[in-house]
């Protein structure tokens, strides 16, 4: 299905890898002395990034590391996120990619949970980790004695990916080399010009669309990756590395497309010409407000536990409501209008939570949670969630029940329901008034209003709330009292 | 440049940002960015590019979580201009 839209010598390119390693060797053979990564100063070839992955890997051994091993990731986006990232699994061990904005303490405990044997930090959050940490950590910079590469069998684990939970607890998939070698291959078809591009890179490299989507199908294609480091610098860094492509979620796509109206010129450059966009719903105007400007912006449609990509639609123009056609080798069927899944780029299940395991998967299916539709040209449409999950136009997985627990801890707040408003989160509370009034407050709403806006200034920057409502009446309820979200 | 026309800068700013226009119409210096004009974190991103791009500054000694109103903002576009 996919061949008509990439040329035949590009299409033949487009092949199985049992590992990373493998990969990785095969793009140093054929693209070594290309540039790899750019990040602020630093600027690697694939040799030269080879160099600094295998004294990483030295460094690893030197603690003890070996294939099977799990170590942990705890670094913000950069060269020595790379350079971490690959050192590990190319050492044949698995690297559970910790998201940035974890605390400390959440930190050590999934090190816990998830049995690392190592935690690889960046020094910028060394000062958020507890002292003693329950593993041995290192530098991101870390160096040792070159240690070759380790091949390892598809199925043997290769990340572990942070992902928000649907029960009020995160979870952490675990992903093969298999799973992610087939995600990485699906994200290079349907794309005229796919190899020795170069991509830009704003979403964060814990983030399964990062990873795969922009770091793996990059480096699989020989490309070059520039490391845009803070988002606000974005389009000045943009004029200066002249990207081709942008593997982005549809709210900063957005985002540049209004910029681009407001300052009257496109913010994005020439040298752009294709845009990735998932991660959530993207709207058919982007598609056509892009091909305006020359651009190709392919929707697609993904999750973590599926190695990202599940499907992309090389027919955005006609088709620019759809997530595309699905990749080859996965099996899809619709059960009471959800979608389930099946394929060699499927997790092989969240990291000790066989109660989430038993819940995502049936007979071998996993259950995506995402209502869907076939057309009559096997074209895929998501058409809703079954699942309390929220996910913002930034791409951005909230899970109502974990920030609502945080306002729950105040002995003045009976009750809360946090949920999406044109793309913002809003907070409900029904005030605890047998606490309230009990404080001789002059204004108690006006106090409590404060108390939670406190607690929203501490909360991760994803969680928090732009609305707070103070409620007179409590929550419609089902019998066992729990709150009837949709039925406020 | 004056207070009054960095406010009025900001405003134009805000236009392609937040989305009622109610909410636009009110908008003033004890406007809160979060709860008031209901701005998300992409929503403040395109404000801080814009900001930048608008009055020639760099916004790099400062996060936009530092500000809550639309003061705290006039105040650090006046001081920066002023440098």
């Amino acid at each position: 299905m996919f061949e008509q839209y990439t040329d035949p010598v590009t299409y033949a390119k487009i092949v199985d890898w049992p590992n990373v390693t493998a990969m990785w060797r095969n793009s140093l053979k054929e693209y070594g002395k290309n540039l790899a990564v750019e990040d602020g100063e630093t600027a690697l070839t694939y040799e030269e990034l080879d160099a600094r992955v295998a004294a990483m890997r030295g460094a690893l051994k030197a603690q003890g590391i070996e294939r099977g091993d799990r170590v942990g990731v705890f670094a913000l986006n950069g060269c020595g996120f790379v350079v971490s990232y690959l050192a590990i699994v190319t050492s044949g061990a698995c690297a559970a990619l910790l998201p940035p904005q974890l605390d400390g303490m959440t930190v050590a405990g999934l090190s816990r949970m998830f049995g690392l044997k190592a935690l690889v930090v960046d020094a910028a959050l060394k000062a958020k980790l507890p002292d003693p940490m329950p593993v041995a950590t290192l530098g991101t910079d870390a160096q040792g004695e070159p240690a070759e590469a380790v091949e390892v069998q598809p199925e043997d684990p290769c990340v572990i990916m942070f992902t928000g939970g649907t029960t009020g607890r995160s979870k952490g998939a675990l992903l093969s080399n298999r799973a992610v070698m087939t995600g990485t291959k699906y994200g290079c078809y349907g794309i005229r010009e796919i190899f020795e591009q170069r991509y830009f890179l704003v979403l964060p490299l814990t983030h399964v669309f990062g990873l795969i989507r922009n770091l793996m199908a990059c480096l699989y294609t020989g490309s070059a990756l520039h490391i845009c480091r803070n988002n606000k610098d974005m389009f000045r860094e943009i004029a200066m590395f002249r990207p081709t492509v942008w593997v982005v979620v549809p709210a900063l796509a957005e985002m540049a497309l209004n910029l681009s109206r407001q300052f009257k010129r496109n913010m994005l450059g020439d040298s752009m010409k294709t845009i990735i966009c998932g991660a959530a719903p993207v709207a058919p105007y982007l598609v056509r407000e892009y091909h305006k400007l020359g651009i190709d912006l392919f929707p697609g449609y993904g999750l973590t536990e599926s190695a990202n990509l599940v499907s992309g639609n090389p027919d955005n123009l006609n088709r620019p409501e759809s997530v595309g056609l699905p990749f080859p080798g996965q099996e899809l069927k619709i059960v009471d209008g959800e979608l389930w899944l099946k394929g060699p780029n499927m997790m092989d299940g969240y990291v000790g939570n066989p109660q989430e395991n038993a819940a995502a998967f049936e007979d071998g299916w996993f259950k995506t949670g995402d209502l869907a539709r076939f057309d009559e040209d096997g074209f895929l449409y998501i058409t809703g969630r079954t699942k309390e999950i929220i996910v913002l136009s930034n791409g951005e997985n909230v899970s109502p029940a974990e920030v609502e627990a945080k306002f729950n801890e105040l002995e003045t707040v009976q009750d809360s329901l946090v949920t999406a408003e044109n793309d913002v989160l809003v907070l409900e509370v029904v005030p605890r008034n047998t606490v309230l009034m009990t404080k001789g407050l002059q204004d108690p709403i006006a106090y409590l209003r404060e108390q939670l806006n406190e607690v929203n200034r501490v909360l991760p920057t994803y969680q928090r709330v732009a609305k707070i409502v103070i409620r007179d009446t409590d929550f419609k309820r089902s019998p066992s009292m729990k709150i009837l979200r949709n039925q406020k | 440049m004056n207070r009054q026309e960095i406010f009025e800068k900001l405003k134009e700013i805000a236009e392609l940002t937040v989305q009622d226009p109610a909410v636009l119409a009110n908008m003033n210096e004890d406007s809160d960015l979060s709860t008031d004009l209901g701005l998300s974190s992409v929503g403040m991103l395109y404000i801080v590019i814009a900001i930048e791009e608008m009055f020639y500054i760099r916004m790099d000694d400062v996060s936009f979580g530092d500000f809550r109103t639309v003061r705290d903002v006039v105040d650090y576009i006046e001081k920066k201009i002023a440098e």
